[in-house]
């Protein structure tokens, strides 16, 4: 380590603990010196510090050492007491606040720690502190328990000028005038005295001075009287290099000529008197005094003896009197001596000789119980000790001792303590213990809330200096500093100490600290009403979600009494309140495809364009029309960029959320937004017609306001809430828009501004996306084109929620609000079970009356057929919206099948007005809600015998839970079926209405009309191809099945139900129509009656073969049998219902063993024990027709006892032939009887192979392509004719 | 019985992923704390034991600290002494966040969401401290 005395410490005790001398002067002293707007003692002050005389020393020892450095303190001896603390304090509190001011001026913003700790630690440390620190101890000088601030000498100064200067040397040293000190007693009034004259040079020669000073030298002696001259210069110009005085007196003007008469002589003067007062008469006074009391002590005090006596009869000493603080010593008690002979020693720099009488003292203060002596006496001790530089551990010891001895006096000793405090600090410091200064300058603190505030900054920065640095207690030091700062009024204090503790916590996850830090600088600052910066810091709070209610609320009130103290506006680029979701940023502009509704616009890209495949124009054959106008007009920069019409807005829609538990208002939420020329559009002449001002750049935000039209939305958030906003912008002129960014008010006072373009996260654009590799700006970047026409399009009372099976018109509406016809109009819809365009002379019809039949025999039957089979709906030619206008057009509408149907229509239409832009589309979307209403099921059962005719089961459930369905009519699809009820409806359903959950089941019969009427041509007015259900009385016309809307629909549910319409024949189509009186599901809550139609395709019997045969002969005949045989001819019909070549084979057989001819899986029911003849056939899977003559072949059963054939089939056993389709053969059969009796002629197999004549044939899935079947039964009654 | 005024756990990067606080002068308990956290880093490396016992104090209020083997710091700011109340506090609480780090889907050093760790936190809280 260095020499302890040239460590700040060291300096400071060596500046500090000197000798005192006093000065005693008179008034016109005074005055001459007061020329030089100094005073006497700020005359000599700048020559009392003797850095490099060598003057031998010898103490109490006999070897002399030299001293090479010596201070003088030179005080009136008004000073000599100890200072007023009220002055004090005042003095201290504005060297605080002139620091204050300064250092808040230049405080810079807070910086990187990595800055500060690199830079020096006199850097770090700011000046002030030392400052302060001396000041603070000088308050405590003088105090009657320590001896070294005792005057040690006593300059009597009289001036020339005065009368009768010896008189006046005397009165000087009148005890009235005195310190307390001597005139307590604490203190020898005998003390060296020394007398000065001083002349001034101004008022005349020196010759009276010389006498006076021999007068003097008579008086007082020869050695103790000297004269020095001031104010030798005339003009008083002469101008000091280094003014020695500018030093003490630091609060001159610059302007002021400090000690300007003093010539250099006289400058020398006064050195050398100092000089020589200090060498020649105060360090051999102090020496002598030294050994004189050395020898005082050592005589009382100092060998084995002494120490006995002192033990023994210390207690019963009876020249101290009791006071509460201790006993009082006087100057000539043998302690007191014992003391000064410590700090004299100290003061010539015999620390060794010190430091023993100090511990010779110290052991007596304790017993006496002087504790504030004592304390005084250890603090001296540690100081020795540190000076000595030996042992670390006692001075620190005795540090700490004197400091908790001070402590423990009260407050009587607080401030004694802080003195000690410091100089301990400062010896740890010294010795790089900042840990521990720091946590001696955190005890200094006392009760002065501003003192604290110095010793807490201080601390911090021992922390900051402490190696490791140690930042959390560094920062919390200077929060805790500035917190005291501000509670003793000092702002600008607390603001720099809180804006140092920035940097610890910036960025950190604590943040109740970051919140309380930000907080009271914002508030501070305001208090200064420095308003701009204050807002920054309150900025960083408001958003603050951890905080409770109350404290949010807090933070928010003031932030906005801030702003509003500040009478302006503030724009603030990073509001936090509320929170931008900028991940639900969603632009949805319209170039040429436009949306009827936000839902339109949220559907998928994906699915509009897989609609509008084959109604837009393919690309090869647009490029030659827009897209090479556009990539001729456009600039390759741009030719990315999306593009909207002028005149139509884009609509941006982006999240809101408070992040706090208290409601926020928000208003006048805009998009920010920059629209500029087409940088080449002037360039490029063309056929573009640009507006008058196009050609400068409208960025400027008059501009804007004529050319832009931006929405505003105002809203309020509850704690916690997030909202969607959409805003919007409309453009007007072209040229090229930005969306820049977003802005709002928060409370109707602070402007927050959001830009798009900084943040770095994805944005959702939903449309727009012509390649992959997309730069983000471009996304909201827009060409703005010369507006161009749009329709608008709605479809009025769709119903939102329906039941399945609702039929009902609706009307499409399109309206032109511009100025220019579109036509070429062309309509899509993505699900034609649902919807689909009906006849523009449909628009007005009555409705259900429409669907109703007509007299006019097929009238309308399949008149959209043909544009059902294509997709797209072509509205006529001559159709056009002009200008203006609307168009509605008629729809259809079922709803097929149960669920959530969504349904795409996109309208195609062509435009004159634009050349960029030829054609756009209208993109509608709809969602609906089918509940299911009715479940029809059918179920056919073909008549063995008829083959012609079946039996038709219909099972209704009403599905429902409150509605009441009004049954009200079957029909069969087609010409080709007569349906006819088996019982009156009346029977199975009085009421003619399905209640909710009830169940219907109806049987009717359903024959094919196609074989009868080619024989029968029955006019077809008598056609029964529907039933009505409905009441019996009312004379209304059933629906017709046959014409549109009807039949469309159900060509369509035959198309979704995956039927081919080929080959029907025997698969019938049912339309079941019920009605529904008063419809409470429609969310318009209109009581309109619906129509609700339910079609079922493809019913067919699930064993029904294409091939039906009838065989047909007599039923009885009456035979001779003498004659040889009976042979009976039959007729087997066939008929071939499929649509394929069909190939029969019949095999006939008589005996038993044929029987075991294979079969077919069909007719595996077949039981094993076939008897020929007789055989019991019973019918597969038809339970419910048992023919009463199977219940005779039953009976006849035993009859078949023989197994001798009765009869036998003649001609040909196998006969094969091809039936063409759908045609229809005979041939013959012949049976030979041997016997009467009655007979079962159904032992033969029709095997059967179908041909398909084109593969479509077969994708009928039940088609069976081959087959064998058994044959019917038919039975022949043969009698024996007599 | 020990007067608690705040428990923090601090993760090592020195981010709160745990408070539990019993009155409001929550910001000076936060202040103690972090500041406490230097104490901690110079003491942590001079023992092998978890738990640091009083490591610093402001005025009456003291900071007892409990370090995992992760460096995940338990900072207690308490007003009166019961060390062995404390001690048996941290090493349950020790369990708990043991716990909370089985847990496949906690990723260490994030915040602590468990209101089971919370509700049982509090409950150790009354029995021990």
């Amino acid at each position: 380590m260095a020499d302890p005395a040239n460590t700040p410490l060291g300096k400071m005790l060596l500046e500090e603990i000197t000798p005192v001398v006093m000065v005693l002067s008179t008034q016109l002293v005074e005055q001459a010196c007061l020329k030089n707007g100094i005073s006497f003692v700020q005359m000599l002050s700048p020559f009392c510090d003797f850095t490099n005389i060598d003057v031998p020393v010898r103490t109490a020892s006999d070897q002399p050492y030299r001293l090479r450095k010596f201070k003088l303190r030179f005080l009136y001896s008004s000073d000599v007491r100890q200072p007023n603390l009220e002055v004090a304090k005042e003095r201290l509190k504005q060297v605080i606040t002139h620091a204050g001011e300064k250092n808040f001026l230049e405080s810079s913003e807070p910086s990187q720690f990595n800055d500060i700790l690199s830079r020096p630690e006199s850097e770090i440390l700011p000046s002030w502190f030392q400052f302060f620190n001396k000041e603070l101890v000088r308050t405590l000088s003088f105090s009657d328990h320590e001896a070294f601030d005792h005057p040690v000498a006593c300059l009597l100064v009289v001036s020339s000028k005065d009368d009768g200067p010896i008189n006046r040397f005397v009165d000087l040293f009148n005890t009235n005038k005195l310190p307390s000190l001597i005139n307590d007693g604490a203190m020898d009034p005998k003390i060296l005295k020394h007398y000065l004259l001083v002349h001034d040079n101004q008022d005349g020669p020196l010759d009276k001075a010389t006498k006076l000073l021999a007068e003097m030298r008579n008086a007082f002696g020869q050695n103790d009287c000297q004269i020095i001259c001031i104010n030798s210069s005339q003009n008083g110009n002469i101008q000091h290099q280094d003014n020695p005085w500018a030093l003490f007196k630091p609060d001159a003007l610059p302007t002021e000529n400090l000690g300007g008469f003093p010539n250099l002589d006289d400058l020398n003067e006064i050195k050398d008197f100092l000089q020589e007062l200090s060498s020649k008469h105060i360090i051999p006074y102090m020496e002598q005094k030294i050994r004189v009391l050395n020898q005082q002590v050592s005589a009382t005090r100092k060998g084995f003896r002494n120490q006995i006596k002192n033990l023994w009869w210390r207690k019963g000493k009876d020249e101290t009197i009791d006071t509460p603080n201790g006993p009082v010593y006087t100057f000539n008690s043998i302690e007191s001596q014992i003391r000064i002979l410590g700090d004299y020693a100290f003061m010539l720099g015999d620390y060794e000789f010190a430091l023993s009488n100090y511990r010779l003292i110290s052991t007596d203060y304790k017993i006496d119980k002087a504790w504030k002596r004592y304390a005084g006496v250890q603090e001296m001790m540690g100081l020795t000790n540190f000076m000595l530089d030996q042992s670390r551990k006692d001075a620190e010891y005795c540090m700490e001792n004197a400091f908790n001895t001070y402590l423990k006096l009260g407050s009587a000793g607080r401030r004694n303590a802080t003195r000690c405090g410091l100089w301990w600090v400062e010896m740890l410091k010294t010795r790089d213990q900042f840990k521990e200064a720091a946590t001696v300058y955190f005890r200094i603190c006392g009760e002065d809330t501003l003192h604290s505030a110095v010793m807490l900054e201080q601390a911090s920065f021992c922390y900051l200096l402490s190696k490791p640095p140690m930042l959390h207690k560094y920062g919390f030091h200077l929060v805790l500093s500035g917190d005291h700062y501000k509670k003793s009024d000092q702002i600008k204090h607390a603001i720099r100490t809180y804006r140092s503790a920035i940097p610890v916590y910036k960025g950190t996850t604590w943040s109740l600290i970051k919140d309380h830090v930000h907080f009271h600088i914002g508030q501070w600052y305001a208090l200064l009403a420095t308003y701009d910066v204050a807002v920054s810091h309150m900025l960083e709070v408001l958003a603050s979600t951890c905080q409770s209610k109350s404290t949010q609320e807090l933070f928010l009130r003031d932030f906005l009494q801030i702003v509003q103290k500040s009478g302006r506006t503030f724009e603030v680029v990073k509001l936090q309140l509320p929170v931008i979701n900028i991940s639900s940023l969603k632009v949805i502009f319209e170039d040429r495809r436009t949306n009827a509704s936000s839902e339109a616009a949220s559907v998928r890209e994906s699915v509009w364009r897989s609609l509008e495949e084959d109604i837009i124009p393919s690309l090869s054959t647009s490029r030659s029309n827009w897209l090479d106008l556009q990539s001729k007009h456009i600039p390759r920069k741009y030719k990315e960029s999306n593009i909207c019409v002028a005149g139509e807005a884009i609509k941006v829609d982006i999240e809101f959320k408070n992040p706090l538990q208290i409601p926020i208002s928000v208003s006048s939420v805009s998009l920010m937004c920059e629209l500029s020329a087409n940088p080449e559009e002037d360039a490029n002449s063309s056929n573009i017609e640009l507006p008058e001002n196009e050609s400068k750049t409208s960025t400027s935000t008059g501009d804007i306001n004529s050319s832009l039209i931006l929405s505003d939305v105002d809203f309020s958030l509850e704690g916690g809430e997030t909202t969607l906003v959409q805003l919007t912008v409309t453009p007007r002129i072209e040229g090229i828009l930005k969306i820049v960014g977003v802005k709002w008010k928060l409370s109707s006072s602070v402007v927050g501004l959001c830009n798009f373009e900084s943040n770095p996260v994805n944005r959702r654009v939903v449309k727009g996306k012509r390649k992959a590799k997309h730069s983000p700006s471009n996304d909201l970047k827009f060409l703005v084109i010369k507006s161009t026409p749009r329709l608008e399009g709605f479809i009025h009372s769709l119903p939102k929620k329906t039941y399945a099976g609702d039929l009902r018109p609706l009307v499409l509406e399109l309206s032109n609000q511009s100025k220019f016809p579109v036509k070429n109009l062309k309509m899509k819809i993505s699900n034609r079970r649902f919807l689909y365009a009906g006849n523009q002379r449909e628009l007005n019809v009555d409705f259900p009356a429409c669907l109703k039949k007509v007299n006019v025999e097929k009238s309308g039957g399949h008149t959209n057929g043909n544009k059902m089979s294509q997709n797209v709906f072509h509205f006529p030619e001559d159709v056009s919206v002009q200008e203006e206008t609307s168009l509605s057009w008629p729809l259809w509408f079922h709803a097929a099948v149960p669920g959530n149907i969504p349904l795409y229509i996109t309208i195609y239409y062509e435009t004159e007005g634009s050349s960029i832009m030829k054609y756009r589309t209208l993109r509608m979307h709809y969602n609906l809600q089918v509940l299911p209403s009715l479940d029809v099921s059918f179920e056919l059962s073909a008549r063995p015998s008829q083959s012609q005719e079946f039996l038709l089961r219909m099972d209704v459930v009403n599905k429902t839970s409150s509605e009441c369905f009004q049954v009200h009519q079957l029909s069969s699809v087609g010409q080709h079926w007569d349906i006819s009820l088996l019982q009156p409806v009346d029977s199975i359903l009085p009421s003619q209405s399905l209640f909710a959950g009830q169940s219907l089941s109806c049987f009717f019969m359903l024959k094919d009309r196609r074989s009868s009427t080619s024989e029968d041509s029955t006019p077809p007015s008598l056609f029964q191809s529907d039933v009505r259900l409905g009441p019996r009385d009312s004379s209304e016309p059933p629906f017709d099945v046959s014409s549109s809307p009807l039949a469309d629909f159900h060509d369509c549910e035959r198309s979704c139900q995956g039927v081919s319409s080929q080959g029907y024949e025997y698969k019938v189509d049912f339309i079941f129509i019920t009605q529904l009186p008063k419809g409470n599901i429609d969310s318009g809550a209109r009581n309109t009656p619906l129509v609700l139609s339910h079609h079922a395709c493809d019913c067919s019997l699930s064993s029904m073969s294409p091939i039906s045969w009838v065989v047909d002969g007599p039923r009885t005949i009456q035979h001779n049998f003498s004659a040889p045989l009976c042979a009976v001819n039959l007729k087997m019909t066939i008929t071939n219902s499929s649509g394929s070549v069909a190939s029969v084979h019949i095999n006939t057989f008589d005996s038993p063993s044929s029987n075991s001819q294979p079969k077919d899986d069909a007719t595996a029911s077949h039981p094993p024990e076939n008897q020929t003849g007789w055989s019991d056939i019973p019918i597969a899977s038809d339970t419910k027709i048992i023919t009463n003559e199977a219940l005779a072949t039953r009976s006849s059963k035993s009859l078949s006892l023989e197994s001798v054939p009765q009869f036998i089939w003649s001609g040909s056993s196998s006969t094969k032939l091809t039936l063409q389709p759908r045609s229809t053969s005979e041939i013959p059969l012949q049976i030979c009887a041997f016997a009467p009796g009655i007979y079962d002629l159904s032992n033969y197999v029709l095997n059967w192979d179908l041909t398909p004549v084109n593969d479509e044939v077969n994708q009928g899935g039940g088609n069976k392509s081959s087959g064998s079947l058994q044959g019917h039964p038919y039975y022949l009654i043969v009698l024996e004719h007599t | 019985m020990t007067s608690t005024a705040c428990f923090i756990i601090v993760s090592r990067n020195d981010i709160p992923i745990y408070e539990a606080e019993r009155e409001d002068a929550a910001q000076l308990h936060q202040f103690i704390l972090h500041a406490a956290l230097d104490i901690v880093q110079d003491l942590a490396w001079t023992t092998s034991a978890m738990f640091l016992k009083a490591i610093d104090k402001f005025n009456d209020l003291m900071v007892s600290v409990y370090v995992t083997a992760g460096h995940t710091r338990f900072m207690l700011l308490h007003d009166s002494r019961n060390e062995d109340g404390i001690k048996s506090f941290f090493q349950e609480v020790h369990e708990l966040y043991i716990k909370i780090l089985l847990n496949p889907l906690y990723l260490p050093g994030s915040r602590i969401t468990s209101s089971h760790f919370d509700t049982k936190v509090r409950a150790l809280a009354r029995k021990c401290l």
